[in-house]
């Protein structure tokens, strides 16, 4: 890589008009497994290795090259080509040499048309530069070899689906496990030569029916480590299982719920996926520097963006929480910057964004989360996010809280959102800047003492600002949500550390809901016989 | 062999009892499925459930070093629930295979003989299919309410129940063994600079397809394709890229890997590349030319085979006019096509031909049907359609041609094993005399010789794009790859950047002689155009067989366009 680095490098600089400034070669090498099974029976089983490449061209200058941002205009340069999964030197030479013919072509043609267009338009808000200087890192390390008995599991999944196959009211489940190990290499014409990988293990538990008026029910579970022997024994899986089969056949029974505004506590998970979605997102550092974003924090710096008893770290370096591995943890980010954690929220106040190497107003440097999935263009992206709260109380007092917020308000119930399963944003200025966070298990808490109740049927709704000034406390106890965020440069995995907290106000609506009925034959038996 | 591949390629055999429990999961739910009703709503009339049970070993690699090499194993079901009757039903209209009802969300069908868990798969599957097919039928209904269809033909062709259920015998494959292959096969163009991008590929498919309809067919067959494929991109002085590929298929891949004939051809594909990219550009032409070889079943397939699927136009809302592909053979059942002295035949009963396999062969078309030969062209007359159980102006019956899945739920129709034959033949170099002459007579410079087209497509998707933008009605044509100039002495010249303009079936009839020869040409079709290699989704096996012909008042043009710049930096070593 690095011979074939130098050699295109020399001649794109020298040759080359307009000349390149900085080449990048990122190979991501995947080795996946994964096994599926769903009614005591496989469903899927496969392993796959793979090696792709990712050329950065950069050609310009530091201060205008061509991954310029112009009004929300999207490219991609790089091809994220498939490359030889032996050493091969002369094919894997033979690839780079190709596609960074390719991605010049294209790198040069568009800074042609952007040194145009910055003539025409009238100037951007945010002058800084477009890439910016750091040291090159050099760095070699192995990743655990992929470990995984597919056999050995394809076995437990079978006994684990079997047990969610018990309850004729579902009517289709599916568990899953997979694992994974990336190595990431990277040379780069400033001269960072890395080498560093990590491992990745999931086991996912889904579960769907549909109530008598179409609404489609669903329950899940998912477990992430670093490596399959990280995962959960079968005794957790099948009381995960059985959870969610519990869970599913109660959501089948409970009252659909309600429009309503008003107090409600997010479990530690629900929080996570909460400021993810609605703050972490918004202080993505590139979508300060698009003027066709929201840019909700953008001119917050140094302000309040939160309340004074919560802070947010986001900390790639942080590998476990308690016993649980985070999702969002890595060496180097896809520049080759060294992960580093990044105090974005100090009591409240906002202090930083998510830098990758593209400069944004006041931060010149990246903080090492430029990130992207194969195939794609580097943005900034979140890490594994951390919420910190000065103002905790013990889940008991939370929900005493939360009990005196409904009385005072006058409600005749609050909410408990125990589990969510994700959710999305929209940061563009041109949509609607709202959020919507998709909860699976959400009960009503009286304040009379009743039991809380389970309803189905729920989406949380918002806006951003409105909803952070709302947070009254905390509960002492943090919990984490593990898993994939999509975005502008792909699918990157993240992890979300939070508290429960306590909101005075929350809204939510009506699911969109199906007309469809359940069906119409009864389940076949599985012990018919043959005449 | 990689230690997870434990189930796939231990050889098997099952099915010699009737006791299968796919079949039997099929059966009970197809039986069931009957039993469907919404209230006010008619029951199902014909179900059918399919299952393509297969396993995939393939590998890619590019100048000795592997880029791919994967295992599947994968269990596809298909399901079909029809509302009304024969002569009308939810098909033939433009929502048919819209999901109105929503889908359960059932993830993977069954890799294990579980029979519980699979009657669940298909239950669920005919149920939300039985709600979208009521749903489709009266909204086509509440369509004809306000728009007139001229004499509208009925649904769906009656069809005779068909057993075949054979015992399956699966082979194992090699694929440590094939790894070697492919990497082998890709080092070849080490040996040729030119050939800057390059490639090698093979699969080998062992699809298990079963089918149980209402009516009582029942079919179970074990569908074998292998393939090595090699594909090279070269490049121009002027920048223009040109691209070559060379493709190999047969039922059983163990034909395949130790072929002495395929590694000649990659040879001789890189050659032919090399010559290409200092060939000079093609002129515009329009004259006489020579399809020589393998071009010859190339261009049949392409002008007449992709011509021979029939598209029914469905009912549509009315204000919507969606423009629909014409058909250039629609109609001219009875008219000549072809000159008096050529016949076309298909026939997908046929296994061999002079000892050579054929790839086209089958016995159950997608629908259950059995195949019988059928005569397509009777001394230049068109006689028949392939056919599937769609009816079409004038049919009565499918005739087992359903290849492939169409549009609007239903299958098109196309050949298996296509016979192109003359009764009048001269011996292949007098063709070449004649083109000569005809050269002479009308005081051309040079007459041209066409011995390979890129089809199936390996043409870069842009250029594809601009081959189906020239292309007028009917199907497409695919340019050719190796053109030669043949001058009044004899010398014969390589020439690049060449299409076809205006070629369509009325081209046939220009054919003004075939050769004594026979060529054979195993495809895989697909949905793409230009049957695209590699395009994904189902495939259908496909021959054609014929001789090579002199066609008079051929159009060529030269390909225009911007071309690329030459790489900035020269190639690695």
């Amino acid at each position: 890589m690095a011979g074939e680095l130098e050699r295109n490098f020399a001649i794109l600089r020298e040759k080359a008009d307009p000349p390149a400034y900085f080449l990048a070669y990122a190979i991501t090498e995947n080795d996946v497994a994964s096994v599926s099974a769903s009614y005591g029976a496989l469903t899927g089983q496969s392993a796959n290795r793979s090696r792709a490449l990712d050329v950065t061209v950069r050609v310009g200058s530091r201060a205008l090259d061509n991954y310029r941002a112009v009004r929300g205009e999207r490219f991609n340069f790089t091809l994220g080509s498939p490359v030889a999964l032996d050493n091969e030197p002369r094919a894997i030479r033979t690839r780079l040499w190709l596609d960074t013919d390719q991605v010049y072509r294209q790198a040069a043609e568009r800074l042609i048309k952007i040194k145009t267009n910055t003539q025409v338009r009238v100037a951007a808000e945010d002058t800084s530069a477009d890439f910016s200087e750091e040291s090159p890192a050099t760095h070699r390390e192995e990743a655990r070899p992929l470990d995984f008995p597919a056999e050995q599991w394809a076995a437990r999944l079978r006994k684990i689906s079997s047990i969610l196959a018990r309850h004729p009211e579902i009517l289709t489940s599916s568990v899953s496990a997979s694992a994974q190990r990336e190595m990431k290499y990277l040379v780069t014409s400033e001269g960072a030569r890395l080498q560093h990988g990590r491992g990745f293990a999931r086991v996912v538990l889904n579960a769907s029916t549909r109530a008598g008026d179409g609404m489609n029910l669903f329950a899940g579970e998912t477990f992430e480590a670093v490596n399959s022997s990280g995962l959960p024994d079968d005794r957790a899986l099948e009381s995960a299982a059985a959870k969610v089969a519990k869970q599913l056949v109660a959501l089948l029974h409970a009252p659909v719920a309600e429009p309503f505004v008003g107090p409600a506590i997010l479990s530690g998970r629900a929080s996570g996926v909460f400021f993810h979605e609605i703050f972490g997102h918004r202080i993505e550092g590139h979508r300060q520097k698009d003027d066709t974003e929201g840019q909700t924090f953008t001119k917050s710096v140094g302000g309040p963006v939160l309340p004074a008893f919560l802070s947010v770290l986001f900390d790639p370096t942080r590998r476990k929480e308690g016993q649980i591995d985070l999702n969002g943890w890595y060496a180097f980010d896809d520049e080759g910057v060294p992960a580093q954690p990044v105090r974005v929220v100090d009591n409240g106040i906002l202090k930083a964004f998510l830098v990758s190497r593209t400069p944004i107003a006041g931060f010149p440097k990246s903080n090492g989360h430029g990130r992207r999935q194969p195939g794609r263009e580097v943005v900034s992206r979140q890490s594994n996010l951390i919420v910190e709260s000065s103002h905790q109380v013990s889940d008991k007092e939370l929900r005493k809280m939360l009990i005196g917020e409904i009385k005072r308000q006058n409600k005749p119930y609050g909410l408990y959102f125990e589990q969510v399963t994700g959710g999305f944003t929209t940061t563009a200025r041109a949509a609607l800047q709202a959020f919507k966070v998709i909860p699976i298990v959400v009960y009503r808490v009286y304040p009379d003492g009743r039991p809380d109740e389970l309803i189905r049927g729920v989406d949380i709704v918002g806006t951003p600002l409105a909803s952070f000034a709302k947070i009254l406390a905390t509960s002492n106890r943090v919990e984490v949500f593990n898993g994939y965020c999509g975005a502008e440069s792909g699918s990157v995995p993240v992890a979300a550390v939070s508290p429960a907290i306590l909101v005075s106000e929350i809204e939510i609506e009506k699911k969109a809901t199906s007309q469809d009925r359940p069906p119409l034959l009864p389940a076949p038996s599985a012990k018919e016989e043959r005449p | 062999m990689s230690k997870w591949c434990w189930l796939l390629w231990t050889a098997a055999l099952w099915g010699q009892t009737a006791d299968d429990p796919v079949l039997r999961a099929m059966r009970d739910e197809a039986a069931r499925a009957a039993q469907l009703r919404l209230p006010t709503l008619e029951s199902p009339y014909f179900t059918e459930i399919s299952l393509d049970d297969g396993r995939s070993v393939s590998a890619a690699a590019t100048l000795g070093a592997l880029v791919r090499s994967a295992e599947n194993r994968y269990r596809l079901p298909r399901v079909q629930v029809r509302v009304g009757s024969y002569e009308f039903d939810n098909g033939n209209y433009a929502g048919s295979a819209f999901p109105f009802a929503g889908r359960y969300d059932v993830g993977g069908f069954p890799l294990d003989d579980a029979y519980a868990a699979m009657r669940r798969v298909f239950w669920l599957a005919l149920d939300q299919t039985y709600k979208s097919s009521v749903e489709a039928i009266a909204r086509k209904r509440a369509a004809l309410k306000s728009v007139t269809v001229p004499d509208q033909l009925p649904d769906f062709h009656r069809a005779e129940p068909f057993r075949l259920v054979e015992p399956i015998r699966l082979a194992g494959v090699d694929r440590s063994a094939w790894e070697a292959r492919v990497k082998a096969l890709s080092a070849i163009f080490h040996g040729f600079p030119a050939a800057l991008a390059s490639g090698v590929e093979f699969e080998d498919i062992q699809n298990v397809h079963y089918l149980v309809n209402s009516e009582g067919t029942e079919i179970r067959v074990l569908e074998r394709v292998a393939y090595v494929r090699a594909r090279a991109r070269a490049q121009a002085g002027d920048g223009m890229f040109l691209h070559d590929a060379v493709s190999f298929y047969a039922k059983d891949g163990a034909e395949l890997i130790g072929d002495p004939a395929i590694p000649r051809a990659i040879a001789h594909l890189a050659e032919a590349l090399t010559a290409l990219a200092q060939a000079p550009m093609g002129e515009t032409y329009s004259g006489p030319v020579l399809i020589e070889g393998s071009a010859a079943p190339q261009f049949f397939a392409q002008v007449l085979g992709k011509n021979l699927s029939l598209f029914r136009r469905p009912v549509v809302e009315p204000g919507r006019t969606p423009a629909f592909p014409a058909n250039e053979l629609e109609g001219r059942i009875g008219s000549r096509i072809l000159p008096e002295w050529m016949d076309v035949v298909d026939d997908p009963t046929q296994a061999e031909w002079r000892g050579r396999k054929l790839f086209g062969h089958y016995r159950a078309d997608m629908e259950g049907v059995p195949p019988e030969p059928l005569s397509i062209v009777e001394k230049g007359v068109l006689k028949n359609f392939p056919l599937t159980r769609q009816p079409q102006r004038g049919s009565t019956k499918s005739n087992g041609r359903a290849r492939l899945p169409g549009p609007f739920g239903n299958y098109v129709a196309g050949f298996g094993n296509l016979f192109v034959q003359a009764r009048e033949t001269v011996p292949a170099g007098e063709l070449r005399r004649k083109l000569l002459e005809m050269v002479a007579a009308r005081g051309k410079p040079y007459g041209l010789i066409i011995r390979k087209l890129d089809f199936p497509a390996s043409s870069s998707f842009d250029e594809l794009r601009r081959t189906l933008g020239a292309a007028g009605r009917g199907a497409p044509v695919s340019a050719p790859v190796l053109a030669y100039r043949v001058y009044p002495d004899g010398r014969e010249e390589l020439v690049r950047g060449l299409r076809f303009r205006t070629v369509s079936v009325r081209t046939l009839r220009d054919i003004q002689a075939a050769a004594d020869d026979a060529h054979a040409l195993d495809f895989l079709d697909n949905g793409a155009p230009l049957a695209l290699l590699g395009a994904g989704g189902y495939v259908a096996e496909c021959t054609v067989v014929s001789p090579s012909v002199l066609i008079d008042d051929v159009d060529l043009e030269r390909i225009e366009g911007e071309l690329p710049k030459r790489p900035v930096t020269p190639p690695p070593v």
